[in-house]
């Protein structure tokens, strides 16, 4: 589980967070949702320490990850990103061949001894994500020629390669034509019987079809969480029902 | 109206195209000279033993250019193996460590590096590395040297190569997305796991052709390599012989005792030689490039 406590974030001059109180349950999908710079992928960003990465930028509060505090004690920050899966907004592939893609993080974390292991856990990952057949041939050929809705399974796989517990989407389906788009939603569905999936969105449509849980972002603040259908039918908030009816977006 | 801004835009297009035309044909026009120049060496001496002797007497008209060829290689090789790993690494600290803060101070420092005049690194060559060597290296190896040597050569030109190849990595590095960068330390990549696995690799045509643009540019420098080579006609055995690459031989040489026949011909095919080789080697380096790059595709 992934308790938020108390969470400031101020990049620079910019207070982007503002004292965020979140739980992210296991084993379900939590969509963040909210208008456009409310900081839903600073929120992200925060739980990989991807956010590290920005100048200037400071953190006070706790994220607790299976109870230990990732913000301040010495936490083991790779450690931490490989239980951790990440998938963008845009699909990225690393300069190498589709099965290295998914060999990479094993390698990196040296997860297994013998070769066969790996091609077979390779295997089952690509098939995981509905990627086995289609690429049957060219596994060895560079993933920039996959389409970018392959591509984007193939990040997918990537991470799940790493055998993480959560799964952070970054609007994972936004950059995709509608008929990739589908498939790497339903492969959410799939998945949040293995992982826990915490996902940035865009569109209400998508939170509304596949969200249990929801968190309404404004201005660096959560205005209000809770069970998807208790969120969507019954806001509490009157921020949150403008932003449900489409008074602002 | 209407009508003078498409006229200005026609002119503006034709004056452009004609100026790169000329630029282009510049390159040509060198290379027709210098072998006019040195067609009468050539009709006169067979271009293997131009190319292979070394016997180097140009009162008796012999022009053996061994010595001279072997000179640029050594101190050329020299240079960049001194400049190349220094250069990766200084480029990979200030893209992928270091904070923004660092780069605000190393960056301007790098341009005044890259612009500094080479006879300032010639001076430094004759006042710093020169004696260093005479004094300090040399003697645990050899039982004396001046210093001016292939090694005091390698070491000015590979610090003069420095800012170069540095400012040329840095753009090739930043070339690279934040977003792969992201995927690699996303799956619990390190820094440097991320650095060599994906960005070097990603970048590897971006390194080949920044190198190979640093080779060229030392290949053909002049004054710094000149101040300290010793200018010893003689293929260098070893770091610590002097040499005499084919800049200095042209530098040195160019307008003086050109009464002798044959003398001022045999300077032009020197040069004429850099030229080629420059040209040739960008050209295998282009077709490598390309062929690495259709590679990712």
């Amino acid at each position: 589980m992934i308790e938020i406590k108390n969470l400031n974030i101020h990049i620079k001059d910019n207070h982007i967070l503002k004292d965020v109180n979140v739980t992210f349950p296991e084993k379900q999908i939590t969509c963040i949702i909210g208008p456009s710079g409310c900081g839903k992928t600073t929120l992200l960003r925060t739980l990989n320490r991807l956010i590290d990465s920005v100048e200037g930028v400071r953190m006070d509060g706790q994220v607790l990850v299976d109870g230990q505090d990732i913000i301040h004690s010495g936490a083991e920050i790779t450690e931490l990103r490989r239980k951790i899966g990440l998938v963008s907004q845009r699909p990225c592939p690393l300069p190498m061949s589709i099965f290295d893609n998914v060999a990479y993080g094993c390698r990196i974390n040296k997860m297994f001894k013998n070769r066969r292991q790996l091609i077979y856990h390779v295997q089952k990952n690509l098939k995981a994500v509905g990627l086995l057949e289609e690429v049957k041939g060219r596994i060895r050929t560079p993933a920039a020629r996959l389409s970018i809705g392959q591509q984007q399974r193939l990040c997918l796989a990537r991470s799940l390669a790493v055998q993480p517990d959560y799964i952070l989407a970054d609007e994972a389906t936004s950059a995709l034509d509608p008929i990739s788009a589908k498939t790497v939603e339903d492969l959410f569905v799939k998945l949040k019987a293995d992982y826990s999936i915490i996902m940035v969105t865009h569109t209400l449509r998508q939170a509304l079809r596949i969200a249990d849980n929801v968190v309404f972002m404004y201005l660096g603040e959560v205005v209000e969480t809770g069970p998807a259908n208790q969120v969507f039918n019954n806001p509490q908030h009157e921020l949150t029902q403008k932003y449900l009816t489409g008074a602002f977006s | 109206m209407r009508k003078s801004r498409i006229i200005k835009d026609k002119v503006a297009h034709g004056t452009m195209f004609a100026l790169t035309i000329i630029a282009i044909l510049m390159v040509v026009v060198i290379a027709i000279g210098l072998y006019l120049k040195s067609a009468p060496v050539l009709e006169n001496k067979s271009l293997w033993s131009l190319l292979f002797s070394s016997e180097w007497r140009p009162m008796k008209g012999e022009f053996g250019f061994l010595p001279f060829i072997m000179g640029t290689i050594w101190v050329t090789i020299l240079a960049i193996l001194i400049a190349l790993p220094i250069s990766l690494l200084t480029a990979i600290y200030l893209t992928e460590y270091s904070k923004p803060v660092v780069r605000k101070f190393v960056f301007p420092a790098l341009d005044i590096l890259a612009a500094l005049p080479s006879v300032i690194y010639g001076v430094w060559g004759v006042l710093v590395i020169v004696p260093w060597i005479s004094q300090h290296v040399a003697p645990h190896f050899v039982e004396f040297s001046t210093g001016y040597t292939v090694l005091a050569a390698g070491i000015v030109l590979g610090v003069m190569v420095i800012p170069l190849l540095v400012s040329l990595f840095i753009e090739v590095f930043s070339s690279v997305p934040t977003d792969l960068r992201e995927a690699s330390l996303a799956l619990g990549a390190t820094r440097w796991q991320t650095t060599k696995k994906v960005v070097i690799r990603k970048t590897l045509p971006g390194i080949l052709a920044s190198t190979v643009l640093a080779i060229s540019r030392a290949m053909g420098e002049t004054i710094a390599v000149l101040m300290v080579c010793g200018c010893v006609i003689g293929i260098p055995k070893g770091i610590l012989d002097a040499c005499y690459p084919i800049p200095a031989l042209i530098a040195n040489n160019y307008g003086e005792m050109l009464s002798m026949p044959f003398y001022e011909s045999a300077l032009m095919f020197a040069a004429l030689i850099l030229f080629v080789v420059v040209l040739v080697f960008n050209l295998l380096s282009r077709i490598v490039l390309y062929r690495l790059e259709n590679a990712e595709k």
